[in-house]
């Protein structure tokens, strides 16, 4: 069952693109990063390069899981990993979300913000952050 | 056997001292990858990068089924668009000081970095997402075997 991205969730990896990580069937990791994404209510579409597609393409024929963070500030500002399914389409990669977790260091590290629904996800970025997007 | 450069060395430190915040990816043995963002980074004998176990819960379960892990540069990035690539582990606090992991001794680097808040504090860490607790538990090793470019034009290329 796809996840439906908050707002800021969004905002901050449109803003900020994102480091996407890939991993064989046996659990070897590859990291691609995107400086732009295109974050939708529950995918993230993501251009690649031909280098990029050289990089990934055989892992994804045998391993569709992704799990992905936001690059820049966004690293910094929103602590989320969106993890889910990867499918490329030509030179168009896209995620479909299917749980998303809080990274913010300390006793929250680890929470699935998606167990708490849509309008509990916003509350709980609501209650800890002024900066629902990066533009602010 | 990677070496880091200088220039890179420069990069694997602390953001308040010069250095960039990295994303630590690991995987699950059959494929499940994760990827947190990680402050508390260094250097370390010319092949190795630390990280502070602080929270790294589901990490660790990775690290322990599968010890290989990818570490890329996050902010800022500048030129400087790295993946480090090799195996990993977990030195514990708790570990023997004389436990040897490739050339890591457990004793000497736990003296050096297990105390990591005292030693580089994150002051320049705004309030909002900064931890109100930290409680190290160790240290996360990466010996680099691997280096390789991000940027779109030259992802996967080779760098040493």
């Amino acid at each position: 069952m796809s996840v439906n991205l908050t707002p800021r969730m969004k905002d901050w990896f449109t803003e900020n693109g994102a480091h996407i990580a890939l991993a064989t069937k046996t659990g070897f990791p590859s990291v691609i990063v995107a400086e732009t994404v295109k974050a939708g209510d529950d995918t993230i579409r993501i251009t690649l390069s031909s280098s990029q597609i050289k990089q990934i393409e055989q892992i994804l024929l045998e391993n569709p899981y992704a799990a992905l963070a936001p690059g820049n500030l966004g690293s910094v500002r929103a602590p989320y990993q969106v993890k889910g399914t990867a499918k490329l389409w030509s030179d168009l990669l896209e995620i479909k979300v299917e749980e998303v977790y809080c990274t913010k260091p300390g006793a929250e590290a680890g929470i699935r913000l998606d167990t708490l629904g849509y309008d509990g996800m916003k509350e709980y970025e609501e209650s800890r952050w002024t900066d629902l997007s990066p533009k602010v | 056997m990677a070496v880091l450069t200088e220039e890179m060395k420069k990069v694997l430190r602390v953001v308040g001292k010069g250095g960039a915040v990295v994303h630590l990816t690991t995987s699950s043995i059959d494929g499940k990858p994760n990827i947190v963002a990680e402050r508390f980074v260094t250097h370390y004998k010319d092949e190795y990068i630390l990280i502070a176990d602080m929270f790294a819960q589901k990490t660790k379960v990775n690290l322990n089924e599968n010890p290989v892990a990818s570490i890329s540069v996050a902010h800022p990035v500048k030129d400087h668009a790295w993946v480090f690539r090799g195996p990993c582990t977990v030195i514990s606090n708790a570990a023997p000081d004389q436990y040897r992991w490739h050339d890591i001794v457990a004793g000497e680097v736990l003296n050096d970095w297990g105390d990591w808040v005292s030693k580089e504090p994150p002051d320049e860490v705004p309030p909002d997402i900064a931890p109100p607790k930290v409680a190290q538990r160790g240290v996360i090793a990466l010996k680099v075997e691997e280096i390789y470019r991000f940027d779109a034009e030259n992802a996967g290329q080779s760098v040493l």
